[in-house]
């Protein structure tokens, strides 16, 4: 039951601001997913909320506590490691039980909670291992049971997956997602797999240079890109970003022409197109926005992703998985009309733009 | 042609091994046959160590010397002052060195403070002991503790605790500071975190310091011979010495006695042998 809240708040390490001037509220039983490159201050932001890091201005609260200057042992907050940071010299059984132990749980109580939360994440019978006899995965489950055996206002888990193999993690994103549904912590995540993002978040924040780009929910964040960031951040292959101009409402670029930004006029404009927004078709297609010969072609089982070569770059679009075009040939491209972004390279904003039909 | 190769490597790595046994066996004698030499010599009679050719194995054992240094002199004594000494100064070298390290390796400092104090500490060690003597004796002197062995631990204490310090603000250095974090988040103070956790896993570090410390001071002898005169406060390495007399060299006596001193070391050794392994930490992060 607790809300997270930061205001104004500033990280500077010497000279370098890793967090500036950050508002952002965390709604009570939210996920909220911290989403950015490396260095980008998700982390950093997420420490302050632990207390590992302090503000260097600006206000922290959980409810209406402001946590600023309180010790980390009364934040009542959980944290799950990206190392996982079990206690090599304790088994699973004194690692998850560590919180209990230092709250003085009574003998009864503790031995309950233990087995309870072991049960949980199946970890039952390896109480009495160490660290170093478990797999990646099973470490994983540790730190993840020695957050939820006691019952944090906050849980914080900093890229707890990374770790992990790719099947490994698919399954324990799920598990994490309805450990979450389940326990009704208010949850804040950091991660800079925007898929893991996209899949646990009921609300992404977008950071880049410690700064919020955008905040929203995943599919507000995936259908309608605020900054050129976060356009090119989300989506897997990213978004196909071609640079031109804009001359009079109209977005030029080598081979394409698109009209419907008003009347304006961007010198350095960015157009940006989803790789399944756009349909690869015949070369002679009358309605093709642009023609251009084929790169490469990959199936990936469920559809084909098919790259041409546009001017000096290439662009990636996804296509049937029965495409059959060949290296070299020309391709015609169909963009969906409602499905284009343009922004402007200098000032990295989107521009109003409804493409004529 | 594959074979002949593969033949010709394996002899090369054979020769290899045994180079290194020898090796290995060269360094063993040279550094166990004097402990050998002493041990034998401790059970001969006085005739017997300065026969020639040299008496390898004592051909008639005898504990005499052993009587005369235990039970006729006071060699029992110097023992206890040694061990209440050694144990004194390590106990108080590892118990700050220890906390000296955590704080130089966790806390932040402004500007370059944590170097310049790191080398601050080290560069005590810098000056050879026995330009510090004489201040040392003024020192003991003026506080009226010349002849007690609070001196010796104090003095034994200022020569340890820098490498103490060095030796656990390294070894806590490598230490992922992520554990002591996690503590923290669990609900521990600092405290809590550096004794539950830090601590633990810092227990080879410990042992090796602690090792250092008790062989150092165990073996100390000029400062034990400016501060101490008396029986009740001189250590073995001064009592042995005290064998060398103007007339006459007792080999006997200070063969006994040396081999008895060599004991508790090997003992203490052997005990914490295991903590000096490393590796504790695996599978703490990672893996």
């Amino acid at each position: 039951m607790a809300s997270v809240r930061f205001e104004r708040v500033t990280k500077k390490f010497g000279e370098f601001v890793a967090v500036h001037d950050f508002d952002l509220e965390i709604r009570d039983k939210e996920f909220l997913v911290l989403l950015g490159p490396s260095g980008c201050g998700k982390t950093t932001t997420m420490r302050m909320v632990a207390g590992l890091e302090e503000a260097t201005s600006g206000d922290i609260y959980i409810d209406a506590d402001r946590i600023n200057d309180v010790l980390p042992k009364y934040r009542d907050v959980a944290m799950v490691f990206q190392s996982y940071a079990l206690y090599p010299h304790l088994t699973v059984e004194d690692n998850i039980g560590y919180p209990l132990k230092i709250r003085k749980v009574p003998p009864e109580e503790y031995k309950r909670r233990v087995s309870e939360v072991a049960r949980r994440v199946e970890l039952d019978t390896m109480l009495k291992r160490l660290p170093k006899e478990l797999s990646g995965g099973q470490r994983q489950r540790v730190a993840l049971a020695r957050a939820i055996v006691r019952t944090p206002r906050v849980f914080l888990m900093d890229e707890p997956l990374s770790n992990l193999d790719a099947k490994l993690r698919t399954q324990m994103r799920a598990e994490l997602k309805h450990l979450q549904h389940e326990l009704q912590v208010t949850t804040i995540y950091v991660t800079h797999d925007q898929i893991e993002a996209m899949t646990l978040a009921n609300r992404v924040a977008v950071m880049n240079k410690g700064v919020i780009e955008q905040l929203g929910t995943p599919r507000e964040i995936y259908n309608d890109p605020r900054t050129l960031f976060v356009a090119g951040f989300i989506g897997s292959p990213s978004m196909n970003l071609i640079p031109g101009e804009v001359k009079d409402g109209v977005f030029e670029s080598a081979g394409l022409r698109v009209g419907g930004a008003g009347r304006v006029t961007i010198p350095r404009a960015v157009l940006g197109v989803r790789p399944e927004d756009a349909l690869v078709t015949a070369a002679d297609d009358a309605q093709a926005n642009l023609v251009a010969p084929i790169y490469s072609v990959e199936l990936t089982g469920e559809n084909t992703l098919v790259s041409l070569q546009l001017g000096g770059r290439l662009m990636t679009l996804r296509a049937d998985k029965n495409f059959a075009g060949q290296i070299d040939q020309p391709a015609g491209v169909k963009i969906a009309r409602d499905r284009m972004f343009l922004f402007d390279a200098d000032t990295e904003r989107r521009v109003d733009f409804k493409p004529e039909g | 042609m594959a074979t002949a190769i593969r033949t010709r490597s394996r002899a090369w790595e054979r020769a290899l091994r045994i180079a290194a046994y020898l090796t290995i066996l060269v360094a063993l004698v040279l550094t166990l046959f004097p402990v050998y030499w002493i041990a034998a010599n401790s059970f001969k009679f006085d005739i017997d160590i300065f026969a020639v050719p040299p008496e390898w194995v004592p051909r008639n054992p005898t504990l005499k010397h052993y009587d005369e240094a235990f039970i006729e002199r006071p060699f029992l004594r110097y023992a206890l002052n040694s061990f209440l000494v050694a144990v004194g100064t390590t106990v108080v070298s590892v118990t700050f060195g220890t906390m000296a390290g955590y704080a130089l390796a966790r806390f932040s400092y402004p500007w370059q403070w944590r170097r310049q104090i790191s080398f601050w500490i080290l560069s005590t060690r810098m000056m050879p002991p026995i330009v510090s003597i004489i201040p040392l004796y003024l020192f003991f002197n003026y506080f009226d503790m010349l002849n007690t062995k609070s001196a010796l631990i104090i003095a034994y204490t200022a020569f340890n605790l820098p490498f103490a310090t060095w030796m656990m603000k390294s070894y806590f250095q490598d230490l992922p500071i992520e554990l002591e974090e996690a503590a923290i988040v669990d609900g521990d103070t600092r405290w809590g975190a550096f004794l539950h956790v830090a601590l633990p896993l810092a227990r080879p570090g410990l042992a090796a310091t602690a090792i250092f410390s008790l062989i150092i001071s165990w073996n100390e002898f000029l400062l034990s011979l400016v501060i101490t005169l008396t029986e009740q406060s001189q250590t073995l390495p001064i009592g042995i010495a005290g064998r060398v007399t103007q007339y006459n060299t007792y080999w006997g006596e200070i063969s006994a006695a040396g081999f008895m001193a060599c004991v508790p070391i090997v003992i203490f050794a052997f005990i914490v042998q295991k903590h000096l392994v490393r590796g504790l930490s695996l599978g703490a992060v990672k893996g």
